[in-house]
């Protein structure tokens, strides 16, 4: 009986997390301009207008792709660094680096979209794709510290041990053992990070100047004229980056294991 | 004891410098200019964190105490203006509004009851998750976390595509009888005092309901997700002993579950609460223009029509402490609660 | 003099002292055993003759060679870890190569080598498998292929035998010895289980509270054990607490006899242990060192026997292969017990004792 009960409220749970993401994506078959639902003459020349023949949406998503591709590489290489120290040494420098570089995720993102807004003014970066990967990179820098740390965490300090008797040195060491074992949890950060990025829009809204747009501040700026079915294809795209970036992650890393589960059930 | 203590390091160091050993040597300079290249690349790291992480903020700080100057943005001072105006408003003394303040006030509001009513439905959810196999929790995962990281203007379209007036839930009342049949059992007349109804049919757009109900499905994964560690860590024979010593399922809940989950619970609560304070698109969709929040008042400020970049990250700053405020004090209320256990 | 020296080694985490002024000798091609309770001290003391931590202070050489500032990575001792430290992201082949590999021989030669090895520990076709589809005493054996691929000088093993079940502990115990003594290598084996160490070692060391209790040959050990704590740690024995009495030792109000004269002086607390083994159930012969005892239990075994008993000695444990044992003992019942003067050993009763009595 409370079993039943419990996979009700499961089942319930997910319709009401598809219902509006199915409804933008259905809305994207739309055959006219305007977005209904149902939709009416469905077709999926939307999806050619998204993907190749409008230049607003075609441009937007190239910069889309080159600021989540840019900005996630940018904070893997600087979460890296950051959780080896605090791995190798557990100083107090390397926890207090790694708090700060997760301030930014933690505070409500319009007010750093605000301060990154005045940051790129000053510097004159204002409305440059690099501004936007910077800031992103900084923004998202929390999600691989996460994982690689709890990848290198995962390390059993013996491996590094049996490695130094068979002649390895530190550098040796880093290359042969911990580098290979961390990489599904580095990868992992870099997709949390690129999809996160690939979503965002108040900091890009702030950083960009309305110099260059990515889809999501596209969608965004044009949200006060109404939506288009266009758009929808566009929410589609998302969804399915997102599922296959997320199942490649748990098809390749641990993800329960990477969202903090405990290790001796399975 | 420190007799003997005392000359030990100097013992530890004599063999070291007493085998001048080249191969030694040489790797005692690599050491050294490994440890050069280790103290340079720590320096640029904390550089980069410091400038990208901190500064903003500091900026931000920094210009809340600016002073707008009229037609041609503003200039560096250290005035207490833009705090007055959102307290009392601009003409103070001569005038005071609190509209500012109310802003403030609808900010709270729909953050609290938007992260309690996420926290409250997760919460069963995510038990119900962790006691799956590891497999079906990896796909729920993969599920929610596609959720999570949809943009917040995708879901905003969901659900204004179906709460709007003219498609989704208010045809479908209408088209399927629903709305006449609560006029004629008099449930009509309660939803139009709850305000989620005109006169010919029901109506969620602008609403405080849709503007919750959208703020709270946003953060609904994050619940999930920052629940789930907990939960899962949760030792499942501590149930079955209660069980075993005779609690229903509803006294186990009660008494053995909540109980251990009573810290992050409200961790939870508070982040989403932090994370919904700066909510901006489903506020501007969904909320009566009367009942606007801090965060699009920050938007117009700074990057909309009523340019006083000053103005706006003085109300940033004001979000910020709020959000510091609410942490403060849960941690507060954490720390009582776990010295009373 | 051995292969490997350590003198005065001391080790201190913090306040505590985890070894405490060892000297040993491990001489060419034996097997040492370094036998103890956890937290003796005995893993840290094979961590720093590997490399793997510093002492605090005294000297480890090798073969008259200073080598206590040189790193794990440059001593290439070969070591098997407790729960093996097989890398899990290489296949076992890989696993075995690795120290050839980062060392830089070619990749064609490492491989061959490592399938020798594979060959020697009879894991022959397992190379190109995942460390993951091993069974226990399988990963134990890639372990040890895996350490000896460098020819170490030394071959270190940390509890070995800790990750593996009772009945492949035996047979792996075995093993392991005729493997060392077919390759002649100097190793040396940290167990806290006293068979294994007599099973495989040349020679045991015994350690208690960071120090050497005694070392020596298993049979010497067991029969001569040169501390009660030894005694008691290796074999089975029953303490029975007295003081020295003109060349006897009283215990309560019974005078038990050594084979010579106790040397302690008259009034000193000792301390007197007795092997089960040794104890005869019987009333004939000389009635010396012979008391009443009530059988309280009877732990049937097959091959022996364990008669619990209360005595005036206090409680003692009579071990009787069955046909020696007195027809039909049973619970309750009383017995007459010999101590064999020969049998008996005496130590100083330890201070700890003392306050406690």
């Amino acid at each position: 009986m409370l079993r039943v009960f419990g996979h009700l409220f499961m089942a319930l749970a997910a319709i009401v997390v598809v219902l509006p993401i199915a409804v933008v994506c259905s809305a994207a078959l739309n055959g006219g301009r305007t977005m209904y639902f149902p939709p009416e003459d469905p077709t999926l020349a939307r999806f050619t207008e998204f993907f190749v023949s409008e230049p607003v949406w075609t441009r937007a998503l190239a910069n889309s792709v080159i600021v989540a591709l840019g900005s996630s590489t940018l904070a893997v290489l600087l979460a890296w660094p950051i959780c080896y120290r605090l791995w190798k040494s557990g100083s107090r420098h390397s926890a207090t680096l790694a708090a700060l570089g997760s301030i930014p995720f933690a505070l409500p993102p319009i007010v750093f979209g605000v301060g990154l807004g005045f940051f790129w003014a000053f510097l004159g970066g204002l409305g440059s794709i690099w501004a936007g990967i910077v800031s992103h990179a900084a923004l998202f820098l929390a999600l691989p510290l996460v994982t690689i740390s709890i990848g290198l965490q995962a390390i059993d300090r013996a491996h590094l041990d049996a490695a130094a008797t068979m002649g390895a040195t530190d550098g040796v060491i880093f290359r042969t053992i911990v580098l290979p074992q961390t990489l599904p949890y580095t990868i992992s950060g870099f997709f949390f990070a690129l999809v996160l990025s690939f979503n965002e829009f108040i900091v890009m809204f702030f950083v960009s100047a309305s110099a260059f747009a990515t889809v999501t501040l596209q969608i965004f700026n044009s949200l006060r004229n109404g939506y288009t079915p266009t758009m929808a294809v566009a929410a589609v795209a998302f969804i399915a980056v997102s599922i296959a970036v997320f199942s490649a992650v748990a098809r390749w890393g641990d993800l329960p294991r990477l969202m903090g589960a405990d290790q001796s059930r399975h | 004891m420190s007799v003997v203590g005392h000359p030990e390091p100097a013992m530890a160091e004599s063999p070291r410098k007493a085998r001048a050993d080249a191969v030694q040597a040489a790797d005692d300079r690599g050491a050294l200019g490994h440890r050069f290249l280790r103290a340079g690349v720590t320096t640029l790291i904390w550089c980069v964190v410091l400038f990208l992480c901190v500064v903003p903020l500091g900026l931000v700080v920094a210009i809340s105490f600016g002073h707008k100057v009229e037609g041609a943005g503003w200039e560096w001072a250290f005035t207490f203006e833009n705090y007055y105006r959102f307290l009392v408003g601009a003409n103070w003394p001569a005038e005071t509004t609190f509209l500012y303040l109310t802003q403030l006030y609808w900010s709270m509001r729909y953050a609290v009851v938007a992260s309690v009513l996420a926290v409250a439905t997760a919460l069963p959810f995510t038990y119900l998750l962790t006691r799956q196999s590891r497999r079906a929790q990896a796909r729920w995962l993969v599920f929610l976390l596609t959720s999570l990281s949809l943009s917040e203007v995708f879901i905003v379209m969901g659900w204004d595509i179906i709460l709007s007036n003219n498609s989704g839930l208010p045809v479908l009342f209408s088209a399927s009888g629903l709305t006449d049949w609560m006029k004629a059992t008099g449930w009509f007349d309660v939803l139009r005092d709850w305000g989620l109804a005109s006169p010919r049919n029901v109506k969620f757009k602008t609403s405080e309901f849709a503007t919750v109900l959208t703020m709270s499905y946003l953060v609904w994964p994050y619940a999930v997700i920052l629940l789930y560690p907990a939960l899962s860590r949760l030792d499942p024979s501590m149930a079955e002993a209660a069980r075993t010593m005779g609690a229903r399922p509803w006294t186990v809940a009660r008494t053995v579950i909540l109980p251990a989950v009573r810290l992050p619970l409200m961790g939870t609560a508070l982040l989403l609460f932090v994370f919904l304070l700066g909510g901006y698109v489903a506020v501007t969709v969904f909320a009566d223009p009367a009942k606007q929040t801090t965060a699009v008042s920050v938007f117009e400020h700074v990057r909309g029509s009523t340019l006083n970049a000053p103005f706006g990250a003085a109300q940033s700053v004001i979000l910020l402490v709020t959000a510091a405020a609410f942490l403060v004090l849960g941690q507060r209320l954490s720390r009582r609660s776990e010295g009373a256990s | 003099m051995g292969v490997l020296a350590l003198s005065t080694i001391r080790k201190d985490y913090g306040e505590t002292r985890a070894v405490d002024d060892v000297t040993l000798d491990f001489p060419e091609g034996e097997l040492t055993a370094l036998l103890g309770p956890s937290g003796c001290g005995k893993t840290t003391l094979l961590r720093m003759i590997a490399g793997l931590e510093a002492p605090s202070r005294g000297t480890i050489a090798l073969r008259g060679r200073d080598i206590t500032q040189l790193p794990a990575h440059r001593r290439k001792f070969g070591m098997v870890f407790q729960n093996f430290a097989l890398f899990p992201h290489l296949s076992v082949r890989e696993n075995v190569a690795y120290a050839l590999t980062i060392g830089g021989t070619a990749r064609a030669e490492a491989a061959a080598r490592a399938d020798r090895l594979l060959d020697l520990v009879q894991l022959s076709g397992y190379g190109d498998r995942r460390t993951g589809q091993l069974s226990g005493g399988q990963r134990q054996r890639v372990a040890i292929a895996r350490a000896l691929a460098q020819e170490p000088e030394v071959f270190l093993l940390d509890e070995p035998m800790s990750a593996l079940d009772a009945k492949l502990r035996e047979e792996m115990q075995v093993e392991l010895r005729l493997l060392q003594q077919r390759l002649g290598i100097t190793t040396i084996v940290v167990t806290h289980d006293q068979r294994e160490a007599m099973t495989m070692a040349d020679r045991i060391v015994v350690m208690s509270a960071g120090r050497v209790e005694q070392a020596g040959s298993p049979q010497d050990i067991y029969r001569w054990p040169a501390t009660a704590f030894v005694a008691g740690f290796i074999g089975r024995a029953n303490f029975m607490d007295g003081v020295a009495d003109q060349g006897r030792v009283m215990v309560g109000d019974v005078a038990l006899s050594l084979p010579e004269p106790v040397k302690f002086l008259s009034g000193s607390p000792v301390r007197l242990t007795c092997r089960p083994e040794a104890i005869r159930l019987e009333a004939a012969g000389v009635p010396l060192n012979r008391v009443q005892g009530t059988v309280t239990f009877v732990r049937d075994l097959g091959p022996v026997r364990d008669i619990h008993l209360d005595t005036v000695l206090g409680k003692i444990v009579a071990e009787q292969t069955p046909d020696h044992s007195l027809p039909g003992i049973q619970v309750g019942q009383t017995v007459h017990l010999t101590l064999p003067p020969e049998a008996l050993r005496i130590y100083p009763r330890p201070r700890t004792a003392m306050a406690a009595a």
